[in-house]
């Protein structure tokens, strides 16, 4: 995950089509990895908590609050075997927040991030390509192609990418790209991507 | 042991022998003490009005909150003790989450009343296991507006947990002559605006000031917009648009 | 001699299969009636597929003893649910609740794999998978079970036209009628008692009908039987409004169960 003026937040399906970026409101997003119920279930409780915060407070959950609020409850049930390694990133009056939180109890504020079996390979990209001060469409192909390399090397991510971007209105779905395309045809006519595919070209034609 | 009359207002579960709970029926005159609250269904959706005393002029009348949001296609309007509505709004809230976290869908107007009447008789029980009584019962009636699935619906509830469906219904200290009121000018095929206005209308003649848009707070529930709270601009330009009132003869006692 | 660890193994593996497909209008949900512990049958007819509402059928997978409770508990709720909110519980309602209810069994699981498949509110046919903690999401189509890794495959290539290449200048439908996907699902089974010794016996079909789909031609074949809605509290439809829309061909969902014979050996 990378942010710049907004938040980009990429993730590969490893189990084929499990959404693994869950919606918890029009603000914030959470990646899911480690136990697909584990996520889903506690996002989706942690949206209702941010819902009943936003009624009482009349104002929208910080999300340096919403992720200490999960934070704070996967470690009441440490030992118990959670399994979650997760980002929340969303968008408050401090501007663009990233927070990875895993059922370990760590809780990290960043403004760059990697979770799951691919992290390694998406990190390689993600370190090279990142700068403070990335374009919109810059971030977003960075972000596209940091998960294509997970999906490339690694046996356990794959299939499909799905991408979004968090601004100051909320987030908003990019787009879904299939790994083998981006491989050999790159990932369509999208802004920021290079015309042609990652792998293919570079590999069997002289570039 | 002999208990004379006047002693049956003592127990908040013990009957009379005349079959009554004092202290119920006390709560229930409370309500009458409290500010004039109307709420109007129409079939585009319901209007909630209500006025808001300001006694002093250093009292900074955007303070006073007597209708609040339980959820985006939900609202709630009270009269009586204001205090005693917050936790049945909390509690409101918490079921509609509940209710969304566990089914994936918006809660039914009717079910979010049955939860908040269950509340208003667990008077004399603990709460949640923990020791602290909720020792009387609760001082407020509230008028609960929504659309689901049925359409737009409006409840009004009463401190006995009683809960009853209306087309158009004022509580509070002047509701005899808004609820008169009502019924000659309410019809079932009314706009909104036409709602608002009426809303306005019968606010303006229960009222001892002169009503403005600092002294009584408005909201709709819609399907297109769920609930929100009038602003003061909105409001403002709502009493413009107010078209002139009747002899004022017409009027219910 | 090794010491010998003895542990408390509260699951057994029963066998069988499951599984879904969604039409844009229907929904069939099938499964074999094999229930089996090792290599011994313990009945040849052991129902793995339920019909929870006029819209919504359960398949059930894994250890049947969870299986059956889990299915008991969720109509129970289902019923809580009626009488307190007086209509019948709609399907993305009744996914989420399975969610709820397996989560809340996170350290002591369920040991069942559930497919749900029916109606959704807005007449389109869908399938929800989990996992036995609750992981689900809406799909096309799925399998599950003994052979499930038989199955899925053949699912991915003739439903979603996984490594198939569109016909020249056309693409792939998007959805495919009643008939081409009950053939699917018997093939899939034929295949999967072929090769699976956990799978046979018996095969029930649920096929769930959008409102407004004609049910003629499923009814014309054979061994398929129309299940009566037992469903009392129907919403907020009144008699006369339910008699209008039956007097123009407009009718609420329509469920039948279809029967076959899978080889025994």
């Amino acid at each position: 995950m990378s942010l710049s003026n907004g938040a980009i937040l990429p993730a590969t399906l490893a189990s084929g089509t499990v959404k693994k970026v869950i919606e918890i409101n029009k603000f914030l997003l959470g990646t899911m990895a480690g136990g697909a119920a584990d996520c889903q279930y506690w996002e989706t409780y942690l949206g209702i908590q941010c819902r009943l915060h936003e009624l009482r407070n009349r104002e929208r959950i910080s999300v340096a609050a919403a992720s200490k609020y999960l934070s704070n409850l996967v470690y009441s049930y440490k030992g118990m075997g959670l399994s979650m390694g997760t980002m929340i990133c969303g968008w408050d009056k401090t501007g663009p927040a990233l927070f990875y939180v895993d059922s370990d109890g760590t809780r990290l504020k960043g403004d760059l991030f990697s979770v799951g079996s691919g992290s390694t390979f998406a990190y390689g990209v993600l370190d090279q390509g990142y700068h403070w001060d990335l374009s919109d469409e810059d971030a977003q192909e960075l972000g596209r192609r940091s998960i294509y390399a997970a999906g490339h090397r690694d046996a356990f991510s794959g299939n499909t990418i799905n991408l979004y971007h968090v601004r100051e209105a909320g987030w908003e779905f990019i787009g879904n790209y299939d790994v083998t395309k981006m491989h050999y045809d790159g990932p369509g006519d999208v802004p920021g991507a290079p015309v042609g595919g990652y792998g293919y070209d570079v590999r069997i034609k002289t570039v | 042991m002999f208990l004379t009359r006047s002693e049956y207002d003592r127990g908040v579960n013990t009957f009379s022998p005349e079959g009554r709970l004092f202290q119920v029926e006390y709560a229930i005159e409370a309500i009458k003490l409290g500010s004039t609250t109307v709420g109007i269904r129409t079939p585009e959706g319901v209007i909630l009005g209500v006025e808001k005393r300001v006694p002093s002029p250093l009292l900074e009348s955007s303070s006073v909150e007597k209708i609040m949001e339980i959820d985006a296609h939900l609202g709630c309007a009270m009269s009586g003790l204001t205090a005693d509505a917050r936790t049945m709004i909390d509690h409101a809230r918490v079921t509609s989450q509940n209710h969304a976290f566990t089914y994936d869908e918006a809660i039914g107007v009717e079910s979010v009343t049955q939860a908040v009447c269950d509340l208003a008789l667990r008077f004399g029980e603990s709460m949640d296991n923990e020791s602290a009584m909720m020792s009387r019962p609760f001082g407020v009636a509230l008028l609960i507006a929504g659309i689901d699935e049925k359409g737009p619906q409006l409840y009004h509830t009463d401190p006995s947990g009683t809960y009853t469906r209306y087309e158009a219904k004022a509580i509070g200290s002047g509701s005899e002559a808004a609820q008169s009121d009502l019924q000659d000018k309410y019809h079932k095929q009314m706009t909104l605006t036409e709602a608002h206005h009426l809303t306005l209308r019968v606010l303006k003649q229960v009222m001892e000031e002169k009503l403005d848009h600092h002294n009584i707070q408005l909201a709709q529930v819609t399907k297109e917009k769920g609930f929100h709270i009038l602003t003061e601009e909105e409001l403002q330009g709502l009493i413009d648009s107010m078209p002139a009132v009747p002899a004022p003869g017409a009027a219910a006692a | 001699m090794p010491h010998q660890e003895r542990r408390f193994n509260p699951y057994t593996e029963n066998g069988g299969t499951i599984l879904a497909i969604a039409g844009e209008d229907f929904t069939v949900i099938a499964g074999d009636t094999r229930q089996s512990e090792g290599y011994n049958i313990q009945t040849r007819y052991a129902p793995k597929v339920f019909r929870l509402t006029d819209k919504a059928v359960l398949a059930v997978n894994g250890f049947a003893a969870d299986g059956n409770m889990f299915v008991q508990k969720v109509q129970q709720r289902l019923e809580w649910y009626a009488h307190a909110h007086n209509k019948p519980m709609p399907l993305k309602a009744i996914a989420r609740l399975i969610q709820t209810m397996l989560y809340a069994k996170r350290f002591f699981p369920y040991y069942v794999y559930n497919i749900l498949g029916g109606i959704e509110e807005d007449g389109s046919g869908a399938v929800y998978s989990f996992d036995p903690v609750g992981s689900y999401e809406r799909e096309a189509c799925r399998a599950a079970g003994a052979a499930q890794s038989l199955v899925q495959p053949f699912l991915d290539n003739q439903i979603y036209f996984k490594n198939q290449l569109p016909p020249p200048g056309g693409a792939h439908p998007r959805h495919l009628p009643l008939n081409d996907v009950l053939s699917l699902v018997i093939d899939s089974f034929t295949g999967a008692t072929e090769r699976h010794i956990e799978v046979g016996d018996g095969l029930e079909i649920y096929i769930v009908l959008a409102p407004n789909k004609s049910s003629v031609e499923l009814e014309r074949l054979p061994g398929v039987k129309r299940i009566q809605g037992t469903f009392d509290i129907a919403g907020d439809a009144s008699p006369d409004v339910t008699a209008a829309a039956a007097a123009v061909g407009v009718t609420g969902e329509k469920m039948f169960v279809m029967r076959r014979e899978l080889k025994k050996d």
